[in-house]
């Protein structure tokens, strides 16, 4: 198992934002993680890159128990996250985005740059534009590509699906698709059930802090309680 | 409303924006022989600055020299160390006149108790101010946007009573007979003539613009630059943030130290009033007026913050006009061009390209506010239609 997480709780305060949520996620995988607003789909995310200290639990990452490490050292260990509303810098250009990526790397990022300039040729038009004048696509491109800047094992992407328009999400999607091929784990958190189940090997259904329900995500597709609560259908 | 009325409407200033725009585009792609030639000119016209054919228009009143010293040179130096916390890694600092206060109580404490060489009792005062920004910081640090600017502001008063409170450093008495710098022999001499002051204060500043434009284009700058613009992304991307936050608040710390010690070397008196909150806004205001983060505006906006009260001492036909004395008048004058400066030039007078594009995302250093609000899943959700 390349990333597991054990009964975990998280607290905002005193509220209890997660209460017990246990996961797994094995090399190759794309996993995601489906709820409505407040299930707890973007702190579980953050819990296991470091930007929120957990109450209890563990996370295991590579074998290793993770769960005290400061977040900058999980991205050395493997972990990359395209944060929610994408978090791209303002004042830095999109290629000094990207090597913000690479920030803690020493070795050669010439390959790394060209393959993210690869997927998403709309950044390599537009190099040297500053990334706060990027349209909303256009920065879910920068965050996804600077996240794979890092090298990461597993990818977490939070919603890169948000605000964006059906053309752009469906290309979107189709590069997650891309990276999970060459060789990247993905866990992705989203609201548009829909197209995230479709892609997905499994996928867990979120409520109120807790995992609801666990299956291959096609499967979850034809699940009549999810399609009522979450996809809008019967 | 940050950056909003910027972009938009005949503003009379709008032409002084284009001439910088222009002047930058000139600067980016100059040579390096041309980029010296600048910086040679600036150093030459700073050591030709006392000259009294400039001080007679710039200050009629005062001795030009005096007034380049304080508050002119100090609150550049100030403003400049506060620009690292401030400017380059968005940490929004109210209190920053400690550091000051601690330079400037090292100088006087060991100069008068231990009779300590005053080059030493400078670097102490350095080293102390570097401490107590890391013991500032490391509980303090955790803390985001506002909340930081409340315990900040917090640290400043404490210093400034606990200074009035400690008899052993004078309480509220302050301390007398500071030493003069020592005398470097065959080269100057400290005494009571101000110019040696203007120029000791003039190498401290130009030591730390080097200093501070090293920290800027190296990986540490690269670092807070990330920091102030998403400090989350910045760990996600592997940077330790709160080391580097801590980083910052220590060098700010040590710049502010130095123009502490200075200071106490010149002024011979100190006593905790020296150091009052309403000097950390001024260099505060200094900062932002000249557009934090770039250093040719942070020295422009100390500049003027701290010259125009003094100008505006001698407004001789303000005294025709009103027939009372200027002086009474000056700092509802320099208000009403403060108020009127920011009106027209919201970013600072100078700001940096790369600052005009965070102010206009809504992030970056102050502006950010980033306290984690407690709640389930705290979704800002900064939602847009992609095009």
């Amino acid at each position: 198992m390349l990333l597991e997480i054990k009964d975990i709780h998280v607290h905002y305060g005193k509220i209890a934002a997660i209460k017990g949520i246990s996961l797994e996620v094995d090399e190759g995988e794309i996993v995601s993680l489906i709820g409505a607003n407040g299930a707890g789909k973007t702190t579980t995310l953050k819990t296991i890159s470091g930007l929120r200290p957990l109450t209890s639990g563990k996370v295991v990452f590579n074998g290793e128990d993770i769960s005290k490490m400061p977040g900058h050292k999980r991205v050395m260990a493997g972990i990359g996250q395209s944060p929610e509303g994408r978090g791209v810098f303002p004042g830095m250009t999109v290629q000094e985005n990207l090597l913000m990526g690479a920030y803690t790397r020493k070795d050669a990022l010439d390959a790394d740059l060209a393959e993210v300039y690869e997927l998403f040729p709309r950044l390599a038009e537009r190099k040297n534009q500053f990334g706060g004048t990027m349209s909303g696509g256009e920065q879910q491109m920068i965050a996804i590509g600077r996240a794979l800047m890092t090298k990461p094992k597993v990818l977490l992407l939070d919603e890169p699906s948000m605000g964006l328009a059906p053309m752009l999400i469906a290309q979107i999607f189709e590069i997650i698709k891309e990276i999970n091929k060459r060789g990247t784990t993905v866990l992705l958190v989203e609201q548009n059930a829909q197209q995230a189940l479709k892609l997905s090997d499994r996928a867990y259904v979120l409520e109120t802090g807790r995992v609801v329900k666990s299956a291959p995500g096609p499967a979850l597709l034809d699940d009549p309680q999810v399609r009522a609560a979450y996809l809008g259908g019967h | 409303m940050k950056g909003n009325g910027v972009t938009g409407n005949a503003n009379p200033l709008r032409r002084v924006g284009a001439l910088v725009d222009g002047a930058r585009d000139w600067w980016e792609h100059a040579k390096a022989w041309q980029r010296y030639l600048v910086y040679l000119g600036a150093v030459v016209f700073a050591l030709i600055l006392p000259a009294p054919a400039i001080g007679s228009f710039m200050s009629p009143g005062a001795d030009w020299t005096s007034v380049l010293i304080y508050p002119i040179g100090t609150y550049i130096l100030l403003a400049v160390g506060l620009n690292v916390v401030v400017g380059q890694a968005g940490l929004l600092d109210l209190g920053f006149v400690a550091f000051f206060a601690i330079g400037g109580y090292s100088v006087a404490y060991f100069g008068t108790q231990y009779g300590w060489n005053y080059w030493a009792t400078v670097a102490f005062g350095i080293i102390l101010a570097a401490v107590s920004g890391v013991i500032l910081g490391a509980p303090t640090l955790r803390l985001r946007g506002d909340y930081l600017a409340i315990v900040t502001l917090g640290f400043g008063e404490i210093v400034r009573i606990t200074a009035n409170n400690t008899d052993e450093i004078g309480g509220a008495r302050g301390i007398t007979n500071v030493p003069h710098p020592t005398d470097i022999p065959g080269v100057v001499e400290f005494g009571l003539l101000p110019a040696p002051y203007y120029y000791l204060i003039l190498i401290a500043i130009v030591l730390v613009i080097i200093f501070s434009v090293r920290l800027q284009k190296s990986r540490v700058g690269r670092a807070w630059a990330a920091i102030r613009e998403d400090e989350d992304a910045a760990e996600l991307m592997g940077v330790p943030t709160f080391k580097f936050k801590l980083l910052a608040f220590a060098i700010g710390a040590m710049i502010g130290g130095l123009a502490g010690g200075i200071y106490a070397g010149k002024a011979v008196f100190i006593e905790p009033n020296t150091f009052p909150f309403i000097l950390s806004a001024t260099i505060l205001a200094a900062v932002v007026l000249g557009g934090a983060g770039n250093l040719p505006g942070v020295i422009l906006g100390a500049f003027v913050i701290a010259w125009l009260p003094e100008r505006f001492r001698e407004v001789n036909w303000l005294k025709d006009v009103l027939d009372r004395d200027p002086a009474e008048y000056r700092i509802l004058l320099f208000g009403g061009v403060l108020v009127l400066m920011m009106a027209l030039r919201p970013e600072g007078l100078l700001p940096s390209r790369r600052r005009r594009a965070e102010l206009h995302e809504g992030t970056g250093g102050m502006g950010t506010m980033g306290a984690e609000v407690a709640g389930p899943d705290t979704d800002v959700t900064t939602t847009e239609a992609a095009k």
